[in-house]
């Protein structure tokens, strides 16, 4: 809803606009362009992601290289994913934190699947198709029994979490498709202008892992594409509009005919099975399956907190898919470039916890802005 | 004890051979309280039906089986002559009845053209996707055809006044090509000005004759002003029925005055001790 949303609140001299602020007591100029940059749903996290890059890429040698934009990569592109899902739960105004649970459970049906010989692609699918069907589960929970969406989630986090531990009997494995091969080439090197052979070591990752994590872009791939076709989705489709109406009205919304549980479902099905590409993509990229729910349990509050800081509020009704994406991208960076200062291991979650704490009021300010000023929104 | 005739002076199911709508022996409860006992109703084609009723008297349960997001207990519905017994919201539109909600199904979060064509969105066919400039282009004729001054059609409803709100929810009922529609209070949250309004919006209607309106109102001088006929509901069942011509603000004043008396009356009764 973005397109739609953030004409409104631009003040000043937009086409068609002008006479009816004319009327307004006109603020003074550093506060209307204020205003209008907070009066992007993003806009207040664009900037902040903006300044610590440029904090840390002044501040350290090593931020703003080409190596780095890579170790950056998995920290915010599972995060980006997680959150896309996440942020169309959040417009309910419901939340769903079995992605944890879904994250963990993918890889181990894969795992298993492969061993009995289904291959590579067919396990994977099949993996997400079990995933999609726990997010059904959840939004039937949801929206034909009413069971408020924390507990009904909370419960599947923890119960396929102890279903994946079961199933991997608690020891990490190898992901099947993952294995690093190496092969000895024999490369042509002019010395002393003589020409001379020498072998030299090349690893090779299947086509597979390179497509689903493996590859250094893999993930970034992954989230770019799905980032964008989501916020397609959510701006420029029924499905996006009723997801908007039903986190804004929910009683309105079915009084118009919305079909209000059949998207409620959908949503929670595209969270889950986000989740559980994301497992896939983290197992096949660290080339372990880790039967650990405590990395699960930490990605998915931190994706949660990207999607907060982005601008998706909790109570529905509000968000954007690219919001979640740049907030993932602020949580990376800021944890990056914390490292990369040498900065103690225990100031990132301190320093996270401080992030969501100012943006989550930043948000509150800029959702009275886009209201009219009244302060009352 | 002469007050107790009305209780009594039901109006039976009434057919004639122009009606759009008839609702017969409807009832409706919800768990230990009755909302509708036996309610009879009828509407012609062309005609401004207001309907009147206590607060809690069942207008609005009415309302909500006529348009499908409720279901009666026992009771049957003809529409045009033909059996009608709506599955949805949805249904109940796609035979042409649709409705205003009092509580206004209205989304704060979702700009003006795009309420007005909530579930009716116009798409970029054969894409999927909602063709917003066409969406804005329609919203803004139709709001001017039907006479509802909005300043700018892309700004959130959440930005508009209560009266805006409501011609908007008006508007996007009319610009539905439904032939019934229901308008549950109307005119609640509006000034005089944005009152009238509406009225002469539902006047410009009945001129036309294409459409056939059942209103709920308070307010007796509008009922006498807007509506043809007027159907009073006390206790679930209705208690008058008639053109507003044969009727006076006095009338339908002392039904109401009577209806609180006899139910003063009973309820000191049922609280007075038995020794």
């Amino acid at each position: 809803m973005a397109e739609v949303q953030q004409k409104p609140s631009a003040p000043g001299p937009q086409a068609g606009g002008g006479a009816a602020h004319a009327r307004h007591a006109t603020p003074s100029v550093p506060r209307r362009l204020l205003e209008r940059g907070l009066s992007l749903r993003e806009g207040s996290i664009i900037v902040v992601t903006i300044i610590v890059a440029i904090y840390f890429s002044a501040n350290t040698s090593t931020f703003f290289t080409g190596e780095n934009f890579k170790t950056l990569l998995p920290y915010f592109a599972p995060l980006a994913l997680l959150g896309a899902g996440e942020v169309f739960v959040m417009i309910l105004g419901e939340i769903d934190l079995s992605i944890g649970g879904m994250y963990m459970f993918a890889p181990i049906v894969f795992y298993k699947l492969d061993n009995a010989g289904l291959g590579l692609v067919a396990s994977a699918i099949i993996a997400l198709l079990i995933c999609m069907v726990v997010g059904a589960a959840n939004g039937a929970f949801v929206a034909f029994a009413g069971v408020s969406s924390f507990v009904a989630t909370l419960g599947m986090l923890f119960t396929f979490e102890g279903l994946s531990l079961l199933l991997a009997h608690g020891t990490p494995v190898a992901t099947p498709g993952a294995q690093v091969t190496q092969t000895e080439v024999k490369v042509h090197h002019v010395v002393n202008g003589h020409s001379i052979l020498l072998g030299e070591k090349v690893n090779h990752i299947g086509t597979f892992a390179k497509i689903f994590g493996g590859g250094v872009y893999s993930e970034l791939i992954w989230a770019v594409v799905i980032v964008v076709v989501l916020q397609a989705v959510l701006t420029f489709t029924r499905w996006g509009l009723y997801t908007v109406a039903i986190g804004s009205n929910k009683l309105g919304a079915a009084e118009a005919g919305v079909k209000v549980k059949l998207v409620t479902i959908r949503n929670f099905v595209l969270c889950a099975s986000l989740g559980g590409l994301v497992g896939l993509l983290e197992a096949v990229r660290s080339q372990t399956i880790q039967p650990d729910p405590s990395g699960p349990n930490e990605l998915l509050l931190i994706a949660i907190a990207g999607a907060v800081i982005g601008g998706t509020l909790l109570t529905g009704g509000s968000g954007t898919v690219i919001g979640a994406f740049i907030g993932a991208l602020f949580l990376g960076i800021l944890k990056d470039g914390l490292i990369l200062q040498g900065v103690n291991a225990n100031y990132l979650l301190f320093y996270t916890g401080l992030a969501i704490v100012i943006a989550m009021t930043a948000n509150v300010y800029v959702g009275r802005v886009r209201r009219g000023h009244t302060g009352s929104g | 004890m002469a007050d107790r005739v009305i209780e009594h002076d039901v109006v039976g199911p009434a057919s004639a051979p122009d009606d759009v709508l008839r609702v017969e022996h409807i009832a409706k409860g919800f768990g230990p309280v009755t909302a509708l006992r036996d309610l009879n109703l009828h509407l012609k084609k062309g005609e401004v039906l207001g309907l009147l009723g206590d607060n809690g008297a069942g207008k609005s349960t009415l309302i909500k089986i006529i348009s499908g997001f409720q279901k009666q207990d026992s009771g049957k519905m003809w529409l045009h002559g033909e059996p009608y017994q709506p599955k949805s919201v949805d249904d109940a539109r796609a035979k042409g009845i649709d409705t205003v909600y009092q509580d206004l199904a209205l989304i704060d979060e979702l700009s003006v053209y795009h309420n007005l064509y909530l579930r009716r969105e116009r798409l970029l066919r054969p894409l999927p996707l909602l063709d917003n400039r066409r969406m804005k282009r329609e919203a803004r004729t139709a709001l001017d055809e039907i006479g509802i001054n909005i300043p700018r059609i892309d700004v959130s409803v959440a930005r508009l006044s209560g009266g805006q709100r409501q011609a908007i929810a008006v508007a996007r009922t009319v610009n539905s090509e439904a032939d019934i529609i229901l308008l549950d209070e109307p005119l609640a949250a509006m000034g005089a000005k944005e009152g009238a309004q509406i009225l002469d919006l539902v006047a410009r209607l009945k001129a036309e004759g294409r459409v056939s309106i059942i209103m709920i109102l308070h307010n007796y001088v509008h009922v006498l002003e807007a509506c043809d006929r007027v159907s009073m509901i006390q206790d679930g069942v209705i208690a008058l029925d008639k053109p507003t011509a044969e009727t006076s603000v006095e009338e339908l004043t002392d039904i109401v005055v009577n209806e609180y008396r006899r139910a003063r009356e009973e309820t000191q009764k049922e609280t007075a001790p038995t020794a």
